[in-house]
């Protein structure tokens, strides 16, 4: 038998009313009641118990837009395994209604897995064989970083007072000159990133 | 402890990291000896997720994590080493995690920052085949280091930093590489001290004109010699310079061209991995972009010899003429020099914002160009109008901070190099009048100071273009030194024909060995039969039949085909035996009948007419006005998706392969055409191993067996009826796609 046939046969027989549930759903996205759920640290592990009672071990996060909103639309999923892509199990939307003990939880799993230093204060700049090496003040302590020199592919301006620079590892720190930059830092950063 | 453990390890394997002493006093208080700490490694991130310190410990027992905070340090984490089934890292952003399962249980270890990521791989992967392998991993080799000094490397497609070029070296092999230039070369080199010679002439002569002639019209007949001599240098001069000019511009290209030869020629001999680690992109300004500038270095360095031989022979004559104010010329020397260094540093950031400026708003315009439907369909041209407004604006904020900054430093410069004109001026005058020196030397000494200041900022650049020159060398000369990972075997086994056996014994492969692709992966494939491969997207169908082809070996594990491992067999002979069929065909500029003999270019044309008859795509092709004959342009341009796909086939059947490969080769036509392809496949696999990969199952209607890929393992093998029966992965395929074709309304409700 061919499979050209097998697939004529199986038509007539199988389950299409739950595919299509299932492929419906899919496209639908599902919103948590931040009010009703609740984050919990166990461990190093994030755990999440929903409405319903149902519990899940570990929990991960990921911000739809992680630029652009704070607190909206940080979605939660189960983590992905060797074996399986985690899946979605619903999106927050705005997280500040969520219980304290949850926030503080939530919000320490997303400091955790959006390592994203904000440049406080640069210390000393200096570019050598095409790649710039940075010594700054973050919010999560010192750093020394090196990116290439080629700033149109590696600083993205996110708003007209705000970058984000990536460096050669990938590592992502952002500049947000609101003000709080010393005149120096500024001038440092004007004169590498060629703003 | 409460479960005994096997000392199996050898203190050999320790990574040697110097342990903290708040972390070695911690392992005391817990009665660990640290001695027995096999594995000592330190993040960056500390567990609230700001830049600090934890440490990870592994023992022959036991896993422990340790916080270190302001020389205080406690454990967070202990688990035994027996209780891991699983470890792996998650990337997270900026960041990952090392993440173990401890009875199916996920258990987040630590957080470590992206540039430690590959040291924490090693740690999972020695955590997951702990039981099987007791090995330590290489610690030290995580990433790309410099070989010569082993910090970890910035640019990745270099082999050392920098900072560790062996420059004079690098200048030796150019020098070697240049050695059929070396005559053309010596006669450059000539004519430059010539011309040399001829430059430093004229002041001399017109220091006799204005001694002898001019002030004491004591030879008024000199007069028409002098200035004839002058014109006659001038003509010397420019036969010079036209003659240095055509040297250097033919030693740099010709010299260059056969550098791109040599590269590209060594390109072909590189296995497919080496094409996976770096990108097109990477390549291409490697061989056009590296060696065009290679050349204009080279350019530039003949200059710069040029410039240090006029500095050098001006400097002799001002000495020689009065040492006095020859040492006056040197005093603005050191302005000139720092004034042009300076001006380096200063204007570049203004012309590299111009250029990025500039850059920014053509790649505007042209993604609106390629755009212009979508544009024009949703109708934003106002939106698309306002955004080129806004970019050319930047463009020209930028150009005029650059003429600023220039009008800026202009004076600043101008000066330097005049001021030591004042200099002579006053110096010299006071000499002329204390008749020291005559009038004549005088200007003659002004001429050379004209000569002098122009090389001498010039030779400012020196060391930043020597640094450019040598980096650009070697990253040459690494790319012409790569070699491939896929080589030819010394002792290759020759078989006067191929059945078309194929065999997979536990095969294990990663383009990374660290995450393997393919997992155990065993079967075996008998002549003739016709085998489909599905699987989603990434479980490792074509790194499957890539390993037949020997585009990559695997890690683990053998190939065969007749019972012979592929890495015995030359490659040629084993690829002329192996005929594929891509998904996107590739189609090279040149005729159709070149395009379908590729693999064999001398064949006779009714064979290329009876291939092309048997891919179905005889018909299509007579019907062009240039038949056979027709060009198509770069990747098939010109002909429908169908066509350049049912050339890629009788390209396939004109070898006459004893195995054949089909990767998706029907997935992106339409329906229609694809049952054209499919009649000219029928008639491609008889009496051949297939294996044909395919998301529509349609491709794989008369396979005679099929096997299931999984995550790079085998997880189904068998007949399409007995899969179907199974009730697996392959019969939720079969079922998935037979809800789209009832949506589709090919198959009736």
């Amino acid at each position: 038998m061919t499979i050209a046939t097998t697939a004529l046969k199986l038509s007539t027989s199988v389950i299409p009313a739950e595919l299509h549930d299932e492929a419906e759903q899919s496209f639908e996205a599902v919103y948590l009641d931040p009010t009703q759920i609740n984050f919990r640290y166990e461990g190093e592990n994030l755990t999440l118990t929903m409405p319903d009672g149902s519990y899940f071990p570990r929990v991960t996060l990921r911000r739809c837009f992680p630029l652009s909103t704070n607190g909206m639309y940080v979605t939660v999923r189960t983590p992905d395994t060797e074996q399986d892509r985690g899946i979605e199990i619903g999106i927050i939307n705005g997280i500040e209604k969520l219980t304290p003990e949850s926030l503080g939880a939530l919000s320490g799993e997303l400091k955790l897995h959006y390592f994203v230093p904000v440049i406080k204060k640069v210390y000393k700049v200096y570019e050598e064989y095409g790649f710039i090496t940075w010594k700054v003040l973050t919010d999560r302590g010192d750093k020394e970083f090196t990116m290439r020199d080629n700033v149109i592919s590696t600083t993205r301006q996110i708003s007209t007072t705000r970058w984000l620079l990536i460096d050669i590892n990938q590592a992502r720190y952002e500049i947000n000159d609101d003000g709080t930059l010393d005149d120096r830092s500024r001038s440092l950063m004007i004169r590498h990133l060629l703003l | 402890m409460d479960q005994p453990c096997e000392e199996k390890f050898d203190n050999q394997d320790h990574l040697k990291i110097e342990l903290p002493e708040d972390i070695r006093k911690l392992l005391d208080t817990l009665g660990e000896p640290e001695e027995r700490v096999r594995v000592a490694l330190a993040t960056d991130m500390s567990a609230e997720g700001v830049y600090g310190e934890q440490w990870l410990l592994i023992d022959p027992c036991a896993l422990r994590v340790f916080t270190s905070e302001n020389g205080s340090s406690s454990q967070r984490i202990s688990i035994q080493l027996d209780k891991i089934d699983d470890a792996q890292i998650e990337q997270c952003v900026g960041n990952g995690l090392l993440n173990v399962s401890i009875d199916g249980k996920p258990q987040v270890l630590l957080h470590f920052s992206n540039e430690l990521t590959e040291r924490f791989a090693l740690v999972a992967t020695y955590l997951r085949h702990r039981k099987e392998n007791d090995k330590l991993p290489d610690f030290k080799s995580d990433g790309k280091r410099c070989v010569a000094c082993g910090r970890r490397l910035l640019d990745p497609s270099m082999k050392v930093c920098p900072s560790c070029i062996k420059r004079e070296q690098v200048l030796n092999r150019l020098l070697q590489l240049a050695r059929p230039y070396w005559g053309v070369g010596l006669i450059q080199i000539l004519l430059m001290t010539a011309g040399l010679g001829v430059d430093l002439l004229p002041p001399y002569l017109t220091r006799t004109l204005i001694d002898q002639v001019l002030t004491t019209n004591a030879h008024r007949d000199w007069l028409i010699w002098l200035v004839g001599a002058l014109l006659g240098l001038q003509i010397i001069r420019v036969g010079l310079t036209i003659g240095t000019n055509v040297l250097t511009n033919r030693i740099s290209t010709q010299f260059t061209t056969g550098v791109r030869e040599k590269m590209f020629k060594h390109l072909g001999t590189l296995s497919l991995d080496f094409f996976d680690r770096n990108d097109i992109g990477r390549l291409l300004t490697r061989i056009n972009q590296d060696t065009e500038e290679l050349q204009g270095l080279i350019n530039q360095m003949a200059s710069f010899v040029l410039y240090i031989m006029l500095i050098i022979g001006i400097g002799f004559v001002l000495f020689s003429m009065d040492p006095t104010l020859g040492l006056c010329v040197l005093i603005p020397a050191p302005f000139v020099f720092i004034a042009t260094f300076f001006y380096q540093k200063y204007m570049r950031p203004y012309w590299r914002r111009f250029w990025n400026a500039r850059w920014r708003l053509n790649s505007m315009l042209n993604t609106f160009l390629s755009g212009i439907q979508v544009v024009k369909a949703f109708a934003q041209e106002g939106q698309e109008e306002d955004r080129y407004h806004d970019r050319n604006h930047k463009v020209l904020e930028a150009r005029l901070r650059v003429d600023q900054a220039w009008g800026k430093f202009f004076p600043i410069i101008s000066f330097a190099f005049g001021a030591g004109g004042l200099i002579i001026w006053y110096a010299g005058g006071h000499a002329v009048l204390d008749h020291r020196i005559s009038l004549g030397t005088l200007m003659a000494f002004l001429s050379y100071l004209g000569m002098f200041y122009g090389p001498l900022s010039s030779l400012a650049q020196l060391s930043q273009t020597w640094n450019r020159f040598t980096t650009i060398a070697q990253r040459t000369f690494e790319f012409l030194d790569e070699t491939p990972m896929v080589l030819e075997t010394a002792h290759p086994v020759l078989r006067p024909s191929v059945e078309g056996r194929i065999e997979f014994d536990h095969v294990s492969f990663g383009y990374d060995p660290y995450f393997p692709v393919l997992k155990d992966v065993s079967f075996t494939i008998q002549p003739g039969e016709m085998v489909g491969i599905v699987g989603s997207s990434g479980a490792g169908k074509t790194t499957l039949v890539n390993m037949i082809s020997r585009f990559y070996d695997a890690n683990h594990g053998s190939v065969q085909i007749d019972d012979v491992d592929v890495r015995d067999v030359p490659m040629e002979e084993l690829r002329k035996n192996i005929g594929v069929v891509l998904q996107t065909p590739f189609l090279f500029r040149g005729t159709l009948a070149q395009n379908i003999a590729y693999a064999k270019p001398d064949a006779p044309l009714d064979e290329i007419i009876r291939s092309a008859k048997a891919a179905n795509a005889h018909d299509f092709i007579i019907n062009m006005p240039e038949g056979y004959d027709t060009i198509v342009g770069e990747g098939g341009a010109g002909l429908s998706g169908g066509e350049r796909q049912r050339i890629s086939i009788a390209r396939a059947i004109l070898l006459n392969p004893k195995i054949l490969i089909l990767d998706e080769a029907t997935s992106s036509v339409d329906t229609e055409t694809e049952r054209q392809i499919q009649k000219a496949l029928e008639i491609l696999v008889k009496g051949r191993t297939t294996i044909a990969i395919a998301h529509r199952l349609s491709t794989l209607y008369n396979a005679n067996r099929i096997i299931a890929l999984e995550r790079g393992r085998v997880i189904e093998i068998g007949t399409p009826e007995q899969l179907v029966e199974q009730k697996g992965v392959f019969y939720k395929l079969v079922q998935m796609q037979t809800q789209f074709a009832r949506l589709d309304g090919v198959v009736p409700l």
